[in-house]
C-alpha cells in the first residue's frame, strides 16, 4: 500500500471526526474521548498498520492535556488527538483490551502526565523510582521538581 | 615481624594478583558499559592483571560504578556496596559517575558516584577509552601494592 | 504446609546483571520447571531525559539526547537531527546523508556483533562471545578512525555532519569489511550447525508472525518471525532512498532465526557500506540552520539496530523544543518476554531475554521480582544463566 492510499483509507476510516493533514505523510484526527475505542477498534479491524507511541503533550496555556496515539502503516502516519482537560485528573479509556501492548506505554503515560486510563490490566509503576511522590507528574510542564 | 604481618601480606599478594571485580549500573547510557565489558575481551584482555569479572559481590574486592545514580538505583548501590567484604575499593568510570554528565540536574538523578559511596579511582571520559580503564585498574592494584608511594604523590600534589 | 497447593516460587532477576552491562529488573512466577508468571519493573537507569531536553537548546540536545545510549547513541541523533531539520525546513546537502547512512550502518555491525557476543555468553558459550567482540574491534577501529571516538561518536550536526572521509578511511573502511565479512561466514556457520547452541536456540522462545504483529514487535525480532518491518525500506530517510537496503527476514521465529537474521543482516550493512563508499556524493557537509525554530510538529523514525526508534518533536517558536518523546525499540520488544516467557521453561528464560536484544538504558530501563507471601527464593541474573547453562549439560 503506498502512503497516499494509505492515509485515504485511514480518512475513510475517520469519516464523521475532524482530520487534517498535517503533514505530507501525517494524518491527524482530533476524537472526543469516548469515541476511542471505537475508532481504534475500526483501526484494527481494517488491519491499518499499528500503534507505534501515545504521546502526552501538556498545553498550559489552552488548559488542556492532549493524549496522540501514532499510528504507522509504512511510512504513512495517523495521529489521534484527544484533547482533555488539565484538571482535575483527566481520564480516559484503556485501548489495552484491543491492542495488549498498548499497556506499557499507558503506564508510562499515566505516571508522567497522570492520566487515568479506566479499565487499564495494569497501572503499576514502570519508570518511576517506588518512592516517588504521588502526585506529582514530571512531564507535566508545571511540575515542581526540586527536591525538599 | 608478626604472625598477623606475614598474614597481611599474603592477603595484599593474593588480592593484588587477583582483584575480582563487580560492575553495577547506577544509570549511564551503556557507553561506559560495554566499554568495561571490552576490557574483558582478547584485544584488551584485562585477565593479564588477574582482573576476573564476577556476579556477586559477596565475592569481589572491586566494584566498577559507571552513570549517574538514578533515584532508584540508589538503595540498590548502596547495598551492593554493603555487601562487599572489607577491604573495599570502588572505580568510577566516565563523567557520568564524576560529575553527573550530560545529565546533571534531571529530575531522577541524584548525582555521581561519591556522594553516595566513597570512590577510590575516577576515570573520566565520556566513554573513556579501555586503555583508560585499564590504566586505572592497574593504578589501583599499584596503590594496593605501595600504599606509602601514593600517599606521598598525593601529598606532593 | 497445605500439600495441595502446589508450591509457586518468584524468582527475582536483576537489577545487577553481572554480565549484561545494565540494570533490569524482572519477576518469574514459577511451578517446578516451568515458568507461570512474569512482570517487568523499569526505572533503574531512568534519568529524565525528555523532561531535560525542554530545558535546553536544539544544539545541547542533540548531545544529551545521543547519550540515551551509548551502543545506538548515532541513531538516536540522526532520527533527532532529521526530525528538527525537517521542522525548521533545512535539507541537510547529500554527501551529508550519505555519511549519516555509513556510519549508522557501521554502528548496526558494532552493535549486531556486540549482541552476537552477549548472547552467546547467556548460552554458555563464551568462545563466541570472545570472537565476537574480537572481531567487533576492527569495527570499533574504523568508527573510531572516522570519528575520533569508540562510542558515543557524535557524527551528526544539525543540518549535515562533522566528518569527511578521505582516501585513506575509504581503504581502511574496505580492509576491516573484508575480514568482518569473512568471519560472518563463520558465524553463520557456527549458530547453524554447533549442535550446543542449537539445542539452546532452535525451537526455543517462538514467536509466530501472528504474535509478533500482535506484541507489536519490531526489528530483528519482528524480522526473524517474518514481519516484514523495516523503516529503512517502509520510509526510507537520509540516504536510504539511494541505497535501498533489502529486508532479511526468517519464519522460524525461534532464537536461531533471530541470530541467523541479525547475522545476514551484516552482510547487508556490508555491502551497503560498500555501495555508500563508491558513490559518495562530492559537496557540502552542513546546510545552515536557524537557531530558532517556528511552532510545529513532526514524527521522526529510523531503523536502530534493535528495531524502530520513534521521535515526536514540537517546536514553540524558541531556540528550546516545546516537547521530544523517545519511544525507543526495547519498549516494544521488552514487553513480549513477559509474554513469551509464560509456559518456557526456567533454564529458557535468559536466552529469551538476550533474544530481543533488549537495551535497557535506552528504554531508561530494568526488572524486579515481586515476593507475594509464597515461598519466593532469590535469584541473581548470574544464577538464572549458571542454572540453564547446567540444565541443558545434563
Ligand atoms: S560518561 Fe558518557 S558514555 Fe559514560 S555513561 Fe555517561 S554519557 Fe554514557
Amino acid at each position: 500500500m503506498d502512503t497516499q492510499e494509505a492515509l485515504k483509507s485511514a480518512e475513510a476510516l475517520l469519516t464523521g471526526y475532524a482530520s487534517t493533514r498535517s503533514e505530507e505523510n501525517r494524518l491527524d484526527g482530533t476524537l472526543a474521548p469516548e469515541n476511542l475505542c471505537a475508532v481504534v477498534s475500526n483501526l484494527v479491524a481494517a488491519r491499518w498498520g499499528y500503534l507505534m507511541a501515545i504521546t502526552g503533550l501538556d498545553q498550559v496555556t489552552l488548559g488542556q492535556l492532549e493524549i496522540l496515539y501514532h499510528f504507522g502503516a509504512g511510512a504513512a502516519i495517523l495521529t489521534l488527538r484527544i484533547p482533555l482537560p488539565r484538571i482535575p485528573i483527566p481520564s480516559v479509556d484503556s485501548i489495552c483490551p484491543i491492542i495488549p501492548y498498548a499497556n506499557v506505554y499507558e503506564r508510562e503515560l499515566g505516571e508522567m502526565f497522570g492520566v487515568e486510563f479506566r479499565n487499564s490490566p495494569n497501572t503499576d509503576r514502570l519508570f518511576l523510582p517506588d518512592d516517588w511522590r504521588s502526585a506529582v507528574y514530571p512531564l507535566r510542564k508545571d511540575a515542581v521538581l526540586n527536591e525538599e | 615481624m608478626t604472625w598477623q604481618h606475614v598474614v597481611d601480606d599474603i592477603r595484599t599478594w593474593a588480592r593484588v594478583n587477583s582483584p575480582w571485580v563487580v560492575h553495577f549500573n547506577t544509570g549511564s547510557c551503556n557507553g561506559c558499559d560495554i566499554e568495561i565489558l571490552a576490557i574483558l575481551t582478547p584485544r584488551y584482555d584485562a585477565e593479564r592483571f588477574g582482573v576476573k569479572l564476577e556476579g556477586s559481590p559477596r565475592h569481589a574486592d572491586v566494584l566498577i560504578c559507571t552513570g549517574p545514580v538514578t533515584r532508584q538505583a540508589r538503595d540498590r548501590l548502596l547495598r551492593v556496596y554493603e555487601q562487599m567484604p572489607e577491604p573495599k575499593f570502588v572505580i568510577a568510570v566516565g563523567s557520568c559517575a564524576i560529575s553527573g554528565g550530560v545529565f546533571q540536574g534531571c529530575y531522577n538523578v541524584i548525582g555521581h558516584i561519591d556522594e553516595v559511596i566513597p570512590v577510590d579511582v575516577y576515570i573520566p571520559g565520556c566513554p573513556p577509552r579501555p586503555e583508560a580503564i585499564l590504566d586505572g585498574v592497574v593504578k589501583l592494584l599499584g596503590h594496593l601494592k605501595n600504599p606509602v608511594l601514593e600517599e606521598t604523590i598525593q601529598e606532593a600534589g | 504446609m497445605d500439600t495441595t497447593v502446589p508450591q509457586r516460587f518468584v524468582v527475582p532477576i536483576g537489577p545487577q546483571h553481572p554480565a549484561l552491562k545494565e540494570p533490569g529488573h524482572f519477576e518469574f512466577t514459577v511451578d517446578g520447571e516451568q515458568v507461570t508468571g512474569a512482570s517487568v519493573r523499569l526505572g533503574y537507569a531512568h534519568r529524565g531525559i525528555e523532561k531535560a531536553t525542554e530545558g535546553r537548546n536544539w544544539v545541547q540536545n542533540l548531545y544529551l539526547l545521543e547519550r540515551i545510549c551509548g551502543i545506538c547513541s548515532h541513531v538516536h541523533a540522526t532520527a533527532y537531527c532529521l526530525g528538527v531539520e525537517k521542522l525548521a525546513g533545512v535539507t541537510p546537502p547529500p554527501r551529508a546523508q550519505a555519511i549519516r547512512v555509513l556510519v549508522a550502518e557501521l554502528e548496526r555491525i558494532h552493535s549486531h556483533l556486540l549482541w552476537l557476543g552477549v548472547a552467546a555468553h547467556e548460552a554458555g558459550f563464551d568462545t563466541l562471545f570472545m570472537y565476537s567482540w574480537r572481531d567487533r574491534e576492527t569495527v570499533m577501529d574504523i568508527l573510531e578512525a572516522l570519528t575520533g571516538n569508540r562510542v558515543n561518536y557524535s557524527a551528526n550536526l544539525l543540518g549535515g555532519v562533522k566528518f569527511d572521509l578521505t582516501s585513506e578511511l575509504t581503504d581502511k573502511i574496505y580492509k576491516g569489511l573484508e575480514l568482518l565479512e569473512e568471519r560472518t561466514y563463520q558465524y553463520v556457520d557456527v549458530v547453524t550447525s554447533d549442535a550446543t547452541l542449537l539445542q539452546r536456540t532452535r525451537g526455543v522462545g517462538v514467536t509466530t508472525r501472528e504474535q509478533a504483529e500482535q506484541l507489536g514487535l519490531v526489528g530483528p525480532t519482528a524480522r526473524a518471525s517474518g514481519v516484514e518491518r523495516d523503516i529503512r525500506v517502509e520510509a526510507p530517510y537520509a540516504a536510504y532512498p539511494d541505497f535501498p537496503v533489502k529486508v532479511v527476514t526468517a519464519t522460524a521465529g525461534d532464537l536461531e532465526a533471530r541470530f541467523v537474521v541479525r547475522l545476514q543482516e551484516l552482510f547487508e550493512a556490508y555491502r551497503l557500506i560498500r555501495a555508500v563508499l563508491e558513490k559518495l556524493p562530492p559537496g557540502e557537509l552542513q546546510a545552515r540552520m536557524p537557531r530558532k525554530i517556528k511552532p510545529a510538529e513532526t514524527v521522526s523514525r529510523v531503523e536502530a539496530p534493535r528495531g524502530e526508534l520513534f521521535y515526536f518533536i514540537k517546536s514553540n517558536g524558541t531556540d528550546q523544543p516545546e516537547r521530544i518523546k523517545v519511544r525507543t525499540p526495547t519498549l516494544c520488544n521488552l514487553a513480549s518476554v513477559c509474554v513469551l516467557a509464560v509456559g518456557s521453561q526456567l533454564a529458557d528464560v535468559p536466552m529469551i531475554l538476550a533474544g530481543v536484544d533488549p537495551c535497557f538504558s535506552c528504554n531508561d530501563r530494568m526488572v524486579t521480582v515481586y515476593s507475594g507471601d509464597t515461598d519466593h527464593t532469590q535469584w541473581t541474573w548470574k544464577q538464572l544463566r549458571q542454572y540453564g547453562i547446567d540444565y541443558y549439560r545434563r
